[in-house]
């Protein structure tokens, strides 16, 4: 029996990250799942909840939740933690019971991709090949919000060729300081926290370093490469898709 | 001018204010993920003092009647770990030779006891070469020169390594922390296992109980210990087994 | 100054980084240590948080039956609605009994009322006498951490503050420092009329205070003088005796990473008899200040289970880059950033709720649960919609676009397509400063998605 799947996509993989989203799509069509995409999906309005714009923010939730709410696919998996986060949060923005239940059934339907992986189809070997030595960061929200933290792990050590590297204890777990408006609106704190994080993935000696969430992939990326680095920031979605035999 | 009764009255008001305005604004728990979601029915509660929606209730391990050899055991071992000393002793006869061998090996002369009657036995039967304090009358300043401050207390917790001194029972407050040397009698018998059986048996008829675990310490420069910045340095402990 | 301004200023300060650096993760180790000694951390998590959402419930209840039997005890219950009164009471009990020097022991209350100046307005003086306090006091400083409020400075710069202050030779030796300290205080405490301290829990069902301390210093503030005055906000109150046990597990390993701190005094009453040991009088002050309103909804009435333990100081990001004294206030670390506008007004602090990555990690470590994010979010919504602190209008005008054009998927691909056509950099000066800006994709997803992906079909 095939699952059917609506990919949420989430504007900045949308935009920024095609790469991470197509992949997705590759992953969950290899482990037998159908998938579509519907294209009136924007932004979550994650941005306007976080800087306190909730009417903003609702305004997007209620659009989202209808757009969803016409799917009768089995499951909406979203290449984004923070994302899928932010779809279970839908419901404290309503007042209304109605709106609550219909947030609240959103939120139920959504999985972020690495956890819909390994929770709900119980696979960890997605026949992916990407011979590179890489770290894991834990996005904090996929982490501390969704209580991910195994399985992005057992994915990547079903990966041929892909050598997992943890981070020192002290930083496996670090926040990037992306944030969101935080890493524009207090820039050097923001880029202080980075470069510990940075140091660290440095210090691991790898040639990629993977997350599920192309927010801190920006964040982390952007350090990266105005430092000279040679490390690349890839999103987890991409290495699953990833059938390649030589190094990236 | 202060009228305390006045703003009782004005606080009290603002708390049930608030508490009304929370409840008609959709009930406790109706604000995402916001309120743990806590074991228990914690808000169904009714009157003061009528549930219990937090404490568990305990099995008490009872008195520790004869205290076994592990209760003794570990209580030790929690001493040592939190840095304080302690001498195992049976009878009143060996407690005092112990007392005077942990009074001389500290250099401590100047030495007051507390009331508890077994102090003052133990401390009378100390030799020569000791100054012997007497607290009553004892200014600030005399009792800020004393060397050491000899204590019974009335319970001890072998699981923290803590003794419990309760004041209703002796002077015990000042002398187990002026002094750079604090001395304590504990009999074995009154040893608890856990914190929750000590908190349950302590007299709470002591307008004053202090519970104390090891010497005093800060850590408030650079987070490195330093032990006796305020309190005594030394703590031990004298732990009296019954004589068979 | 701003937040965005004091933090600059404690990123150039590497001897400041340094010292966090050191303290935070030295803090963390000894926390998760500490917390491995109890078998059911979570269990005791639950219960503590239940307990304190219980007695916040009835709060008026359980701070009527405190009060009660507290006086029963023979202590003396003063109500003070805000700082000024606070100030107002124990100023004039000291006044009344002539006190010159008031001992004090940690009390973050009397640094939230500002006590010292106070009593210092009444030519009486405060003598701090927890080691990190009277260091910070020395240096006409404020605490940095709720904890441990010296944190920010290190042995060497202590070693030079004491050389100055009390004539020390200059020395580097902690336990030199530290006897140091000893020796000056006890003559302060040889000759103090009166003390202050503060107050961790207290019992309604006693009337029992307890203080929790390491030193000895509180424990010498509340027997040595004549008349003790604890001073304690109204939150700290629980119902029974024996709740104590959960809240004794939880904050000494949370704040220091011990299983007990080496002291806890728990006060009934002042002395029974003449002839007893201790003060002659005990006086405790209810402190609202602003707390009460906290009660009015779920999300901000559970700042008020705050136990003060400091373990979301030491987790947080940014606390570890700038310390404490950049928020501003005398509660700094995400829980200062959510109880500062609380208790002093959002116009003040309105930039707090922003100090954060939302990372999430001061809601893992806290001992009672407290949804330290969700506090944030919520102050954040509150700042925008009360219009407070500086006026935000690009940013109000961005989010209104952003809604507009995010609500509308054509115009959301014109604009994006157009971006793109005219390389537009968003400006944000602000980022590639420091960092390089990814640009937009040459295509984007739905658009390899309609030409390409929809087609293909699983294999
Ligand atoms: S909010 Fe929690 S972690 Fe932070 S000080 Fe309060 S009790 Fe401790």
């Amino acid at each position: 029996m095939t699952m059917r799947v609506s990919l949420f996509v989430t504007c900045l993989a949308d935009q920024l990250w095609p790469a991470a989203a197509a992949g997705a799509v590759e992953v969950l069509r290899r482990v037998g799942c159908s998938v579509e995409f519907d294209e009136r999906q924007t932004c979550c309005g994650q941005p306007a909840f976080n800087t306190g714009y909730r009417p903003e923010a609702r305004a997007l939730a209620r659009r989202l939740i209808e757009v969803f709410e016409s799917s009768d696919a089995d499951a909406i998996v979203s290449p984004s933690g923070s994302c899928t986060a932010m779809l279970r949060h839908y419901e404290q923005l309503f007042e209304d019971a109605g709106w609550r239940a219909r947030a609240r059934r959103l939120g139920e339907r959504t999985h972020e991709l690495s956890s819909f992986l390994v929770n709900r189809l119980g696979v960890e070997d997605v026949g992916a090949s990407f011979p590179a030595r890489l770290t894991w960061h834990d996005a904090c929200h996929g982490l501390r919000d969704l209580g991910i933290r195994d399985e992005p792990r057992r994915l990547l050590r079903r990966v041929r060729g892909a050598e997992l590297v943890e981070l020192s204890p002290a930083s496996v777990e670090a926040c990037c300081g992306f944030g969101g408006t935080f890493s524009v609106k207090y820039p050097e704190l923001s880029v202080a926290i980075l470069d510990e994080k940075v140091d660290a993935i440095e210090r691991a000696g790898v040639d990629v370093v993977v997350s599920g969430d192309a927010s801190c992939l920006l964040q982390i990326g952007g350090r990266l490469s105005r430092r000279g680095s040679s490390v690349r920031p890839v999103h987890l979605a991409e290495v699953l898709a990833s059938r390649r035999s030589s190094p990236p | 001018m202060i009228r305390t009764a006045d703003a009782r009255r004005e606080i009290l008001r603002a708390i049930r204010e608030s508490l009304a305005e929370s409840a008609a604004g959709g009930g406790a728990a109706r604000e995402g993920p916001v309120e743990p979601r806590a074991a228990g029915p914690g808000s169904a509660v009714g009157s003061t003092g009528s549930a219990d929606p937090g404490a568990k209730p305990r099995g008490s391990t009872g008195p520790a009647a004869g205290a076994s050899k592990d209760v003794v055991s570990s209580f030790t071992e929690r001493l040592a770990a939190v840095g304080a000393q302690c001498t195992v002793v049976r009878g009143e006869a060996a407690a005092a030779h112990a007392l005077a061998d942990i009074l001389t090996d500290a250099a401590a002369r100047r030495v007051v006891g507390s009331d508890a009657p077994l102090v003052q036995r133990l401390l009378s039967a100390l030799g020569d070469g000791f100054v012997r304090e007497r607290l009553e009358g004892l200014s600030r300043d005399g009792l800020f020169a004393c060397d050491a401050g000899v204590t019974t207390a009335q319970w001890g917790i072998a699981e923290t390594g803590t003794l419990v001194l309760e004041s209703a029972r002796e002077k015990n407050r000042l002398l187990s922390l002026v002094p750079p040397i604090h001395v304590a009698l504990l009999s074995s018998t009154c040893l608890c296992d856990s914190l929750g059986d000590a908190l349950a048996r302590m007299s709470r008829a002591s307008h004053a109980i202090t519970l104390i675990t090891g010497p005093s310490r800060t850590s408030d420069i650079e987070l490195t210990l330093v032990v006796g910045v305020h309190g005594p340095q030394v703590v031990h402990v004298l732990l009296l087994e019954e004589e068979p | 100054m701003s937040f965005e301004r004091s933090a600059r200023a404690a990123l150039a300060d590497e001897q400041l980084r340094g010292a966090l650096r050191h303290a935070t993760t030295l803090f963390g180790e000894r926390r998760r240590a500490a917390m491995a000694t109890l078998p059911d951390w979570e269990g005791a998590r639950d219960r503590a948080r239940a307990i304190k959402d219980e007695t916040l419930l009835h709060l008026d209840r359980y701070l009527e039956e405190f009060t009660a039997n507290a006086e029963r005890a023979g202590a003396r219950v003063h109500w003070a609605r805000d700082a000024a009164t606070a100030c107002e009471i124990i100023g004039r009990i000291a006044a009344e009994r002539g006190a010159r020097t008031v001992v004090k022991s940690k009390s973050m209350a009397s640094e939230e009322i500002h006590l010292n100046a106070a009593l210092a307005a009444r030519g009486i003086e405060p003598v701090e006498t927890d080691l990190g306090e009277y260091i910070i006091q020395l240096a006409g400083e404020a605490p940095s951490h709720i904890v441990a409020p010296a944190i920010h400075k290190t042995r060497r710069q202590i070693g030079a503050l004491f050389a100055e202050k009390l004539g020390m030779e200059p020395s580097d030796d902690v336990a030199k420092l530290a006897a140091a300290a000893r020796r000056a205080l006890r003559r302060r405490f040889a000759e103090a009329d009166l003390g202050v301290s503060g107050v961790n829990f207290a019992v309604a069902e006693t009337g029992t205070i307890l203080i929790l301390e390491n030193e000895g210093n509180a424990r010498l503030t509340t027997s040595l003088p004549r008349t003790h005055i604890a001073l304690m906000g109204i939150e700290k109150v629980i119902p029974r005796f024996a709740d104590l046990e959960v809240f004794l597990q939880l904050l000494p390993r949370s704040g220091t990473g011990q299983v007990l701190t080496a002291y806890q005094s728990l006060l009934t009453g002042a002395k029974r008899r003449p002839e007893d040991e201790g003060p002659a009088e005990l006086h405790i002050v209810l402190l609202d200040n602003g707390r009460s309103g906290m009660l009015a909804a779920p999300v901000t009435r559970q700042s008020l289970a705050c136990i003060r333990c400091g373990a979301c100081l030491n987790a947080c990001p940014v606390y570890r880059q700038i310390g404490g004294h950049a928020y501003g206030s005398v509660y700094p670390g995400p829980i200062g950033a959510v109880l500062t506008p609380q208790l002093f007004g959002l116009g003040r602090s309105s930039e707090l709720p922003y100090a954060s990555s939302l990372c999430g990690a001061c809601r893992d470590v806290c001992p009672v649960k407290i949804d330290i994010p969700a506090l944030l979010l919520h102050l954040r919504a509150e700042v925008v919609a009360t219009r407070a602190g500086k006026p935000r209008l690009l940013e109000r005008l961005a989010f209104s676009a952003y809604a507009a054009v995010m609500a509308r998927p054509r115009l959301f691909e014109s604009v994006v397509r157009l971006a793109r056509m005219l390389r537009v950099m968003l400006p944000l000066g602000a980022w590639t400063k420091w960092r390089d800006l990814r640009p937009l994709a040459p295509r984007s997803f739905r658009e390899e998605w309609r030409t390409r992906l929809r087609h293909e079909v699983a294999r």
